[in-house]
């Protein structure tokens, strides 16, 4: 009897091992309870009222316009050095006549979505993560659960719902500027009218191109967003907490960036 | 505060703009898809789409007029396509127009190609139906062109092996280009041919003077048949008994009287003789 009890003891420190909170599986698992309780919460705080306009208003200027010089330069880099890279492999068939199309296809079904969300997880995320770090660190956060203020709705809600909803738009600027950078490419050797290239261009894409391209970058948005802030929102171990949440936050939902894409091209191909 | 709502006057033209572009990015897609244009269907039933797609091209006499919208298998030999159709173009599509499934390139989609009809046939109506020609196979044309590669790659490989041959101075072709002495021999050949046509030539010129000589030689001929027939008679004569020489040949009366007479003029001779040698010595021939 005592034997079995001990057994079962025995048993019992090793699950306790397995699962515990500094083994990789368990702090696995005690991230992804975490992170999806962090995401109930955020819907629920969504849903209630009351809702901060001004704060989202405020944070989509930070997030949303602030970003847009970044991200209209690495989108004019973007086409333009495709369209440069792209050619020797299309002259070598003689179709050269196809570089508009085939940029455009890649720029707006992958490239400009993935590339934007990858520079937005780097500036929009590490911001995120740092700013609400050196806030939990600082212990303004509990002074706002002191003085009667909700700091998930005004910090955490505010911030992810401007991420979601600015994300699209830098998309959408970052194509068409890729799509400028993409024509300067194709002048660089040779004379291509703006009206020829861009008739090109809308000739080869379609709304399956398009539309799914655009959805994607809700989910980017709101990945970076929630990572961001989960990871600044959680953070510990005083200044030195602050930099590991903005470093993993910008790790972290740069992979989730990826994955969402994946499941993305996934479900796009089976609604074809 | 100002500066708030300057911030947001910045944060509404980001987003302004960014919804135009894409607005204006929908619509010239939509526009390349005819969504914005009134249009008309076709259907056009197939035995084969040979990869046509929903969203490919419909062109008419080379300019794109519309888009395929639907395809369906109606039955297990026959597939119908939807075609949407510029308004624009309608008035160029008569009732007697065919629809067949041509390519945009050589690598590109599928294209359906309408050829318009004739101008005396009504125009085709909205929701008609379009006559259709089957597409030209791709996979047979390659597997024609597969043959005839092996083919072209067999031939040429006998070629090879004939021009190395004939290199290596091989065979008659080879000898005759490689071989000195063969090319000697080829050339004295055809010296002899020259000379050969010369004369050729020279006797062809000279063929009035055979004909001349054909004719007498004819001429004669007749007179040796003559001359034969004559002689044949002769002989006939002789034969018979006929004629001085006939019966002197064949008559043994007239050989006998030769005989005596021959013995005749012998004895005439002896006794001429014996006349002779006793004149000689008579003494009134004396002196002689």
């Amino acid at each position: 009897m005592s034997e079995t009890q001990d057994v079962n003891i025995e048993k019992g420190k090793n699950d306790s091992q397995i699962l515990k909170t500094d083994s990789i599986i368990g702090k696995f698992f005690s991230e992804a309870y975490s992170i999806t309780f962090f995401t109930i919460r955020f819907l629920k705080e969504v849903i209630k009222p009351p809702y901060e306009f001004n704060e989202i208003m405020k944070q989509s200027f930070l997030i949303g316009y602030k970003s847009l010089p970044l991200i209209a330069i690495t989108g004019f880099i973007i086409g333009l050095v495709l369209t440069i890279q792209s050619r020797p492999t299309l002259a070598k068939f003689g179709a050269e006549s196809w570089l508009p199309a085939m940029v455009a296809v890649s720029l707006i079904r992958e490239i400009g979505p993935v590339i934007t969300a990858l520079i937005f997880a780097g500036k929009v995320g590490s911001g995120i993560g740092a700013e609400l770090a050196s806030m939990k660190v600082t212990e303004q956060i509990d002074a706002m659960q002191v003085s009667d203020t909700n700091p998930c709705k005004y910090l955490v809600v505010t911030r992810v719902l401007s991420a979601t909803l600015m994300l699209p738009i830098l998309v959408i600027f970052a194509d068409a500027v890729g799509l400028l950078g993409s024509f300067v490419g194709v002048n660089k050797k040779g004379n291509v009218s703006a009206y020829f290239y861009f008739s090109q261009v809308f000739q080869s894409l379609a709304f399956a191109d398009l539309f799914p391209a655009i959805a994607k970058t809700f989910f980017f948005g709101f990945a970076i967003g929630l990572i961001g802030s989960y990871k600044g929102y959680n953070s510990t171990k005083g200044t030195e907490g602050v930099g590991k949440a903005s470093n993993s936050a910008v790790v972290f939902a740069s992979l989730m960036v990826f994955i969402i894409d994946m499941i993305a091209v996934q479900i796009t191909s089976l609604l074809q | 505060m100002e500066k708030n709502s300057t911030n947001k006057i910045k944060l509404g033209i980001f987003i302004s703009l960014g919804m135009l572009i894409l607005i204006l990015g929908v619509y010239f897609i939509g526009e390349r898809q005819q969504m914005f244009r009134s249009t008309f269907r076709l259907n056009g039933v197939f035995k084969n789409v040979s990869g046509l797609q929903i969203g490919n091209n419909v062109r008419l006499l080379g300019v794109n007029v519309g888009t395929i919208d639907n395809i369906t298998i109606i039955s297990d030999t026959l597939v119908n396509v939807e075609i949407m159709i510029d308004e624009d173009a309608r008035q160029f599509i008569k009732k007697d127009a065919i629809a067949s499934i041509g390519s945009e390139g050589l690598m590109g989609n599928k294209a359906l190609i309408i050829n318009p009809g004739t101008g005396r046939k009504k125009r085709i109506e909205n929701g008609g139906l379009i006559a259709t020609s089957m597409p030209i196979d791709i996979d047979s044309i390659l597997s024609k062109v597969k043959t005839t590669i092996d083919y072209t790659a067999e031939i040429t490989g006998d070629l090879a092996s004939m021009t190395k041959n004939i290199e290596s101075g091989k065979g008659t072709i080879g000898k005759l280009i490689m071989d000195q002495e063969w090319r000697q021999k080829f050339e004295s050949t055809f010296t002899n041919l020259e000379n050969g046509s010369d004369d050729f030539r020279t006797l062809m010129a000279k063929a009035n003077d055979i004909d001349d000589l054909l004719l007498s030689i004819k001429e004669t001929m007749a007179n040796t048949s003559n001359i034969t027939k004559n002689l044949a008679s002769i002989t006939n004569n002789l034969e018979s008994g006929n004629g001085t020489v006939g019966r002197l040949l064949m008559d043994p009366t007239t050989a006998n009287n030769i005989d005596s007479t021959f013995i005749s003029l012998k004895d005439s001779a002896v006794g001429l003789k014996l006349l002779m040698e006793k004149a000689k010595r008579s003494w009134l021939l004396w002196g002689f």
